[in-house]
C-alpha cells in the first residue's frame, strides 16, 4: 500500500512527468540534477514511439493482406504501446496530488431516515387513500400481466406424443447413411453400422447403431428373444443422459461410450449401463429380416429415445 | 496542477496561445443550464490507489471489447440454418452441405480481411471477461467490500455474472459447428428433465423438439441485443451506484469510514484508466493474433448424428459439465413419475452455487450482528471463518472444473476415465472442507500473530 502523501509539502510531489511548467529551468541553464527519484520517462516515450510504429505496420500489414499474425501483433502492439504510456504516466501523477473526500453516510437521525417514506407516503396518499380503487388497480394490473403469459404457447408446440415417437414403423427398413438397405450380407459378425429408418437418412431420435454379434456372444433380455434375428441387434443412438450421440464403440469391451460424458453401455448385455451419468439402458429396437434378406423393424421402439423426462413412464 | 493551468498547457503544448477548452466549456455551460459546475465537481472524484480497483475495470474493458468486435462479426453472420454448399477458401470443407450460419462463420474466418482475428479476439474477450468478473467477485469477497452500503451492487454484480454467462453460451452456439450443436443438445435435455414443465418448456425455447430448425435465429437477437441490453443495464446500475458510493479504499493512515483518500479522477486516474482499457485491448489482440479458439472447421458442421470426443465447452460452463460427468445415473422412479439424475447436476447445482452468493451479505450482516456500514476493507486473513467458507467454495467449483475434462486428464495421465471419475466424486466431498479447515487455521494463527 502507498502511504498518502500530504498535499503541499514542496518538493515531495511531482515526478518527472508532473512537473510543473513554472519548475521547468531557464532556458539555456544547465539541467538541474534530479531533485528526486521519480519514475523514468523512458516507458511513455518508448510506449508512443511503439504505438506509432504498431499502428503504420498494422495499417500496411491490412493493405498488403497479410496473415492474421501480423495485422493483429502490430494492432497488440499499438494498443499496447499506447496503453502502457498512459498508464505509465498515470501511475506517476497518482502520487502527485492526494486528497481527501467524504464518504457519503446513510442517515443517523430518525427524521432523516424517514424522510423519503415521508415524502412518498404524501405524495401519493391521494391514491391510497381511494382504497377500493387503489386496491383494483392493483389486482387489475396483476391479471394483466399474468394473462400475457399466454404469449409463451406461441413460441413452441405442446409436446404430445413427439418425445415418444420415431420414425420408425413396423417393417420400416434399415438403411445407412448412404440410404443403402442394409441386407443380413451388408453387415458381417462382429461388425457395426450406422442405420436410419428408410426416407429419414440423418433422423436425429431414429438413428441406431447396428451391431452382428459374433454367434452365441449376445444374451437377449428376456422377453426381448426375438428382437435380434441372427444376432443383429439395434441399439438406439441417443444418448439416455443428456442426448449426445453414443458414437465411440469399444470392440474389446463390447461397449459403446458416450464422447460427451462416459457413460458406457454394454453391448451384449441389452446396453445396460456400466459406468457414467447415464441412468437408463438405450433403447433397443425390435429387428426382423425380411424376404429379401434386409433388416426392417418389426415397430417403434417400445419406450421413449433419449433423456428422460417427467411423465416417460407414462403412455 | 492547478486545472487552469493544465487547460491552458493543453493548448499551449502543441503552441497555441489560447486552449480551444475554454470556448467549449463555455458552450457547454450554456446548452447545461449551469451543469459545467456538476462536471467540474466530478473531475476531482477521488479514486483510491489500490491495484485491487482495476480487477473490475478488466471486465468492464472486456465488455466495451466484445461490442465493438461483435458489431463486426454481426456484419457478415447469417443467422439461418438454412442448408447451404460450402464453396469457401478452405479445402476441406469444400463441396460439403452446411448451414448458412456455418457457412457464413467460415466465411468470415477465412475470406475476410481480418476477420478471423476479430473472431479470436471476441472470443477471448468473452473467457476474459467471465474471468475477470470471477476475479473482482472474490476480491470483493474476500476483503469484505459486499457489506453496507455496498449490498445492492453485490447482487447487481451477481445478476451481471449469470448473464454475461449464459450469454456466452448463446455465443458458443452460433457458429453451428459440431460443438455448438451438442451444447445446445445438452441444453435441450436439461431443460426437458425439469418436472412437470421440462418437455414444455424445452419446446417453447427450442421451438419443437430437438433438433429445430430456427434455434439459431433465436439465440442471435438474445446475444447481440437482450442480453447485451441487460448486461449494458446492470453495468450502467453497478457503475452508477459505484460512483455515488465511491470506492472501498483499505486500511491506512487518515482513512476510515466516512473519509476517503486517494487521487482526483483527472488527470492521472483517467490516464491510467484510459491506459488500462488499451492494455486489456492490446492483450486480447495478441491472443486473438497468435492463440487459435474455436476453429470451428476442424470441429466440421453439427448434424444430430455426429460426436467428437473430448469436446468441452468454454471454461466458465466447465463446474457444469463437470457436475454432469461425476453425478451418477441415480434417476428417481415413483410409479411412472420420473426425476432424471440430470436435474441434480444441471438445475439444482446452479441454485446451490448462486444462492449462497446472492444471501451471502445477509448471512454476514446476521452471523456477525452487524449493521454499520463499512466503507474500510478488511484484509482477507483478519476474518478467518470468511476466508474459510470462500476457499472452500472455491475448491468446490475447481474440483468439479476438473471433472469437466475428466476424459482430458485420464488421457494426460494414462489413466481410466473410471478411475478419474471416482477420485473426482470424492474430492468434491473431501476437499472443500479440508481447504476450508486448513484455511481457517492458518488465518487464524497469522491474525493471532498479527493482530490488526
Amino acid at each position: 500500500m502507498k502511504t498518502p502523501r500530504s498535499e503541499g509539502i514542496e518538493g515531495a510531489a511531482g515526478g518527472p512527468l508532473g512537473d510543473r511548467p513554472d519548475a521547468r529551468p531557464p532556458a539555456g541553464a544547465l539541467p538541474s540534477p534530479p531533485h528526486r527519484s521519480g519514475p523514468p520517462t523512458w516507458p511513455v516515450t518508448l510506449g508512443l514511439v511503439v504505438t506509432i510504429a504498431g499502428a503504420v505496420g498494422f495499417a500496411v500489414s491490412f493493405i498488403l493482406g497479410a496473415g492474421n499474425g501480423w495485422i493483429g501483433g502490430f494492432l497488440a502492439a499499438a494498443l499496447l504501446g499506447l496503453g502502457v504510456a498512459l498508464a505509465w504516466w498515470g501511475r506517476d501523477l497518482a502520487g502527485d496530488e492526494v486528497i481527501t473526500a467524504p464518504y457519503p453516510v446513510p442517515h443517523e437521525d430518525p427524521e432523516g431516515r424517514d424522510a423519503l417514506a415521508s415524502a412518498l407516503e404524501q405524495d401519493t396518499g391521494v391514491l391510497t387513500r381511494r382504497r377500493f380503487l387503489f386496491r383494483l388497480l392493483i389486482v387489475g394490473g396483476a391479471v394483466f400481466a399474468f394473462s400475457q403469459v399466454v404469449l409463451l404457447g406461441a413460441l413452441g408446440p405442446r409436446p404430445r406424443s413427439s418425445l415418444r415417437t420415431t420414425a420408425w414403423t413396423p417393417g420400416a427398413r434399415l438403411v445407412d447413411s448412404e440410404g443403402v438397405p442394409v441386407t443380413r450380407d451388408a453387415l458381417a459378425a462382429g461388425g457395426t453400422l450406422v442405420a436410419f429408418p428408410e426416407g429419414h437418412v440423418g433422423s436425429a431420435d431414429a438413428q441406431v447403431a447396428l451391431f452382428h454379434f459374433v454367434n452365441g456372444d449376445f444374451k437377449p433380455q428376456p422377453g426381448r428373444e426375438s428382437w435380434s434375428p441372427e444376432d443383429f441387434v439395434a441399439y438406439s443412438r441417443v444418448c439416455t443422459h443428456v442426448g449426445c450421440v453414443v458414437a465411440q464403440y469399444e470392440d474389446e469391451a463390447q461397449r459403446l461410450v458416450c464422447p460427451c460424458h462416459q457413460s458406457s453401455f454394454d453391448l451384449l448385455d441389452g446396453a445396460r449401463v456400466v459406468f457414467g451419468p447415464a441412468g437408463r439402458p438405450l433403447p433397443q429396437l425390435p429387428l426382423a429380416i425380411d424376404e429379401q434378406g434386409c433388416l426392417v423393424a418389426q415397430s417403434d421402439f417400445t419406450e421413449p429415445v433419449g433423456p428422460g423426462f417427467w411423465d416417460e413412464g407414462l403412455s | 496542477m492547478s486545472r487552469r493551468r493544465l487547460l491552458n498547457s493543453l493548448g499551449s503544448a502543441f503552441g497555441v496561445r489560447r486552449s480551444p477548452l475554454r470556448p467549449v466549456a463555455r458552450w457547454t455551460d450554456r446548452n447545461l443550464g449551469g451543469g459545467s459546475r456538476l462536471v467540474k465537481e466530478e473531475l476531482r472524484h477521488v479514486f483510491p490507489d489500490s491495484w485491487a480497483f482495476f480487477l473490475g475495470e478488466i471486465a468492464l474493458y472486456c465488455f466495451v471489447i466484445l461490442v465493438v468486435t461483435g458489431i463486426f462479426l454481426s456484419l457478415f453472420f447469417e443467422a439461418s440454418q438454412t442448408p447451404t454448399v460450402y464453396e469457401g477458401a478452405y479445402q476441406p470443407l469444400q463441396g460439403s452441405e452446411v448451414s448458412a450460419a456455418y457457412n457464413s462463420v467460415l466465411g468470415l474466418s477465412f475470406n475476410v480481411k481480418a476477420g478471423l482475428l476479430i473472431r479470436q479476439v471476441h472470443h477471448w474477450a468473452a473467457l476474459v471477461f467471465v474471468a475477470a468478473l470471477i476475479i473482482h467477485l472474490l476480491r470483493m469477497f474476500f476483503t469484505g467490500a459486499y457489506r453496507k452500503p455496498r449490498v445492492i451492487n453485490w447482487l447487481l454484480g451477481i445478476v451481471l455474472l449469470i448473464t454475461v454467462g449464459m450469454n456466452g453460451l448463446f455465443g458458443y452456439s452460433l457458429p453451428d459447428d459440431l460443438l455448438s450443436g451438442v451444447g445446445l443438445r445438452v441444453a435441450y435435455s436439461i431443460t426437458e428433465s425439469i418436472p412437470f414443465l421440462g418437455p414444455w418448456l424445452a419446446s417453447i425455447m427450442f421451438g419443437g423438439e430437438f433438433p429445430t430448425s430456427g434455434i439459431i435465429a433465436r439465440i442471435y437477437p438474445a446475444h447481440i441485443l437482450l442480453l447485451p441490453l441487460g448486461i449494458m443495464g446492470l453495468l450502467g446500475l453497478h457503475m452508477g451506484i459505484l460512483w455515488f458510493q465511491r470506492h472501498t479504499e483499505f486500511p491506512g493512515p487518515a482513512r476510515d469510514d466516512r473519509t476517503m483518500v486517494g487521487t482526483p479522477m483527472v488527470p492521472a486516474y483517467a490516464l491510467r484508466t484510459v491506459g488500462y482499457l488499451l492494455l486489456v485491448a492490446g492483450v486480447l489482440t495478441a491472443f486473438g493474433a497468435f492463440l487459435q479458439i474455436n476453429p470451428v472447421w476442424l470441429y466440421g458442421p453439427y448434424t444430430p448424428f455426429d460426436a467428437t470426443t473430448q469436446a468441452q465447452p468454454d471454461w466458465y460452463m466447465g463446474w457444469m459439465e463437470g457436475g454432469l460427468r461425476l453425478m451418477p445415473g441415480w434417476d428417481i422412479r415413483i410409479g411412472w413419475f420420473l426425476l432424471p439424475a440430470v436435474f441434480w447436476p444441471a438445475v439444482i447445482l446452479p441454485g446451490l452455487v448462486f444462492t449462497p452468493l446472492l444471501v451471502w451479505p445477509f448471512v454476514d450482516q446476521w452471523a456477525l450482528n452487524d449493521r454499520g456500514f463499512h466503507n474500510v476493507l478488511t484484509y482477507p486473513s483478519q476474518r478467518p471463518g470468511r476466508l474459510a467458507v470462500g476457499a472452500g467454495f472455491v475448491t468446490f467449483l475447481t474440483v468439479l472444473l476438473l471433472g469437466g475434462a475428466d476424459d482430458v486428464f485420464a488421457n494426460i495421465w494414462n489413466l481410466d476415465v473410471v478411475t478419474v471419475v471416482h477420485a473426482l466424486r470424492a474430492m468434491v466431498f473431501v476437499a472443500p472442507p479440508l481447504v476450508a479447515a486448513v484455511t481457517y487455521a492458518i488465518a487464524r494463527k497469522r491474525s493471532e500473530r498479527w493482530p490488526v
